[in-house]
């Protein structure tokens, strides 16, 4: 964005939420199925990849259903088939109430924390708790609110405050605490407020329509709303989500200022995970709780080793499990920290708990409706010769590497104060930037004059 | 009036019948709401605008009745007590009625989560990680 910015110089005035990082993802809104989860062929950011589209629906509407927990799911197919995106989907689609935690299977190598830790660390994140609270709130309009301040100046003021619904009003006796906090949220008559019973804490809702007369120049950011109706003394309920981790994360916490220097190294011990688990389970038997069984998503899911890959055997059977979804785009090829070859690099036994779902490479169509789709995400217009051109390229080389000439070009379009980016800029950032297969001709043709050249390591070596 | 007629009626009648126990309900909340307010209103007055020894002018019905402060007082916070219970039990039965209606009118229930609350206790725990 600042890149931009700065080559076409135009001062431009731009809306703050407008100033978001573009993500290779973030065209996507869901997994673009119908009621009956038909798939459609372009919807929510989604184009063609029906069958696991349509198979990631399917474990979706299960898992909305609390039907599935402990269960696990492989995403599998060669890169730039859209296996991140169909995970995206099914996160966007979930809503917000169901936990979704995205991982990278790099992720857990840290030296601050054991891989397992890491791992259940990332498990618990995926499991939601609903607990609900009660309070009793005072809410209504205020009608007049008077202070009397003592003539000596100092000493307790006090004051009286008359609030009223549309069926009722009554008056109530300040005391000094609630004096100091109506002035510092500057209530005045015709506010409509809320005062929580059991921490005095005052909020503001609005103003009310009654008085919208009164004042005539305000603030945008007043907001009118309707007087409140019923009783003065409400009850309210609030419904939170909590995860697993984060209620571990309060009581795992050194008590207060030790805390900043006992050396957190963030690892939590296992009889709080225990306690915990009890105290929730014995909440659910109360009604006081319920388990919302997320969603835990790892990507590039063959850079975990054996450990892990037992370690997750080992968890996926306990009864507080989120379903784990996992990608890959290797094929056969060795398990990390071992010598055996197996499928997608995931031992056998596990494989067999999982539910395969392939993703296939792209067409031409698709392959073009997807650059559209992120031309218009990207805010880059293309022209038609243009949109073929890139499209060729996209099937020739990959994918990403088309997406990432789409930026690029819009800056060279910017550059020359074009509108519409046209084949020549297509050609410019081409040639600019090498794709994989150019890039290791290139290696090929110059490799002696690197430094540290070995020739002919044929193969990456990924553990 | 023929059988089919007579059944609508009677469904009619129902769904009204139900409906009407909701309205008084949620009426009747709010009018003992009223009255808490009066009484709270009133226990301040006592508290602060008249000395101990004074005796108050109570209203019964239409006559106005004399009567220590103390004893005034006492009469009072009862009073709040049984309606804080009252309004409690009104709003307890109000979900069931309000489902009891939906489900007389062929929609679905209103989804809730049917949980029961946390303790303050617990609450407090709770809320100062959500307060972040």
């Amino acid at each position: 964005m600042a890149g931009q910015m700065a080559t076409t110089k135009v001062p431009e005035v731009r809306d703050i939420t407008r100033i978001e990082r573009i993500g290779a993802h973030s065209h996507i809104r869901g997994l673009g199925l119908d009621d009956a989860l038909e798939p459609r062929q372009v919807s929510q950011g989604m184009v063609g990849q029906l069958a696991s589209r349509r198979a990631a629906g399917v474990i979706l509407e299960m898992i909305k259903d609390g039907h599935i927990a402990g269960r696990a799911v492989l995403i599998a197919g060669q890169p730039g088939t859209g296996k991140t995106a169909i995970a995206m989907g099914i996160a966007q689609s979930l809503g917000p109430d169901t936990p979704f935690t995205a991982l990278a299977g790099s992720e857990i190598f840290s030296l601050e924390m054991s891989k397992t830790e890491a791992l259940s660390q990332a498990f618990r994140k995926a499991i939601g708790v609903r607990i609900k609270e009660e309070t009793e709130i005072i809410e209504g309009e205020v009608v007049e609110i008077q202070i009397d301040r003592p003539a000596t100046g100092t000493g307790a003021k006090v004051g009286k405050l008359t609030l009223k619904t549309t069926e009722m009003e009554t008056i109530y006796d300040l005391g000094n605490k609630m004096i100091e906090s109506l002035s510092k949220e500057k209530v005045q008559a015709g506010d409509v407020i809320t005062i929580d019973k059991a921490t005095g804490k005052i909020s503001k809702l609005g103003r009310s329509f009654t008085r919208a007369r009164d004042y005539d120049a305000m603030g945008a950011q007043t907001q009118f709303v309707q007087c409140p109706e019923g009783e003065l003394q409400k009850r309210k309920e609030v419904v939170h989500t909590v995860s697993l981790h984060e209620i571990d994360v309060i009581n795992s916490r050194t008590q207060g200022f030790l805390a900043l220097f006992s050396g957190d190294t963030g690892e939590i011990k296992s009889e709080v995970r225990e306690q915990i688990n009890a105290k929730v389970s014995e909440w659910r038997e109360e009604g006081k709780a319920e388990i919302i069984p997320g969603v835990l998503f790892i990507d590039e899911v063959h850079m975990l080793d054996m450990e892990c890959f037992s370690f997750l055997n080992r968890a996926l059977e306990s009864d507080l499990s989120p379903v784990l979804i996992m990608a890959t785009n290797r094929g056969i090829t060795r398990i990390r920290g071992t010598n055996y070859q197996s499928p997608h690099g995931i031992p056998i036994d596990l494989l067999d708990r999982l539910l395969i779902i392939a993703t296939s490479p792209y067409t031409e169509k698709e392959t073009r409706q997807i650059l559209k789709i992120r031309c218009e995400e990207e805010d880059v217009e293309l022209s038609e010769e243009a949109h073929t051109v890139l499209t060729r390229i996209g099937l020739e080389t990959s994918l990403r590497y088309a997406i990432q000439l789409i930026s690029t070009a819009g800056l060279v379009c910017r550059k020359r104060r074009g509108t519409e980016v046209q084949v020549e800029d297509i050609k410019r950032v081409y040639s600019l930037f090498l794709d994989e297969s150019r890039s290791s001709q290139y290696m090929k043709e110059y490799q002696d004059s690197f430094l540290f050249n070995e020739a002919q390591t044929t193969q990456m070596d990924t553990s | 009036m023929d059988a089919t007629s007579k059944r609508i009626l009677e469904y009619l009648t129902e769904v009204e019948e139900a409906a009407e126990d909701v309205l008084t309900n949620k009426q009747q909340i709010v009018d003992l709401d009223a009255k808490r307010n009066r009484n709270r209103e009133a226990l301040s007055a006592l508290r602060n605008d008249i000395p101990d020894s004074e005796k108050v002018k109570v209203c019964f019905g239409n006559m106005f009745i004399k009567l220590p402060k103390s004893k005034t007082r006492e009469m009072i916070q009862r009073d709040q007590e049984q309606l804080d219970k009252e309004i409690n039990d009104l709003r307890k039965g109000l979900k069931a009625k309000v489902n009891h209606l939906q489900e007389l009118q062929g929609k679905p229930e209103l989804r809730g989560y049917s949980l029961s609350p946390l303790s303050a206790d617990e609450i407090k725990a709770i809320n100062s990680l959500l307060k972040r």
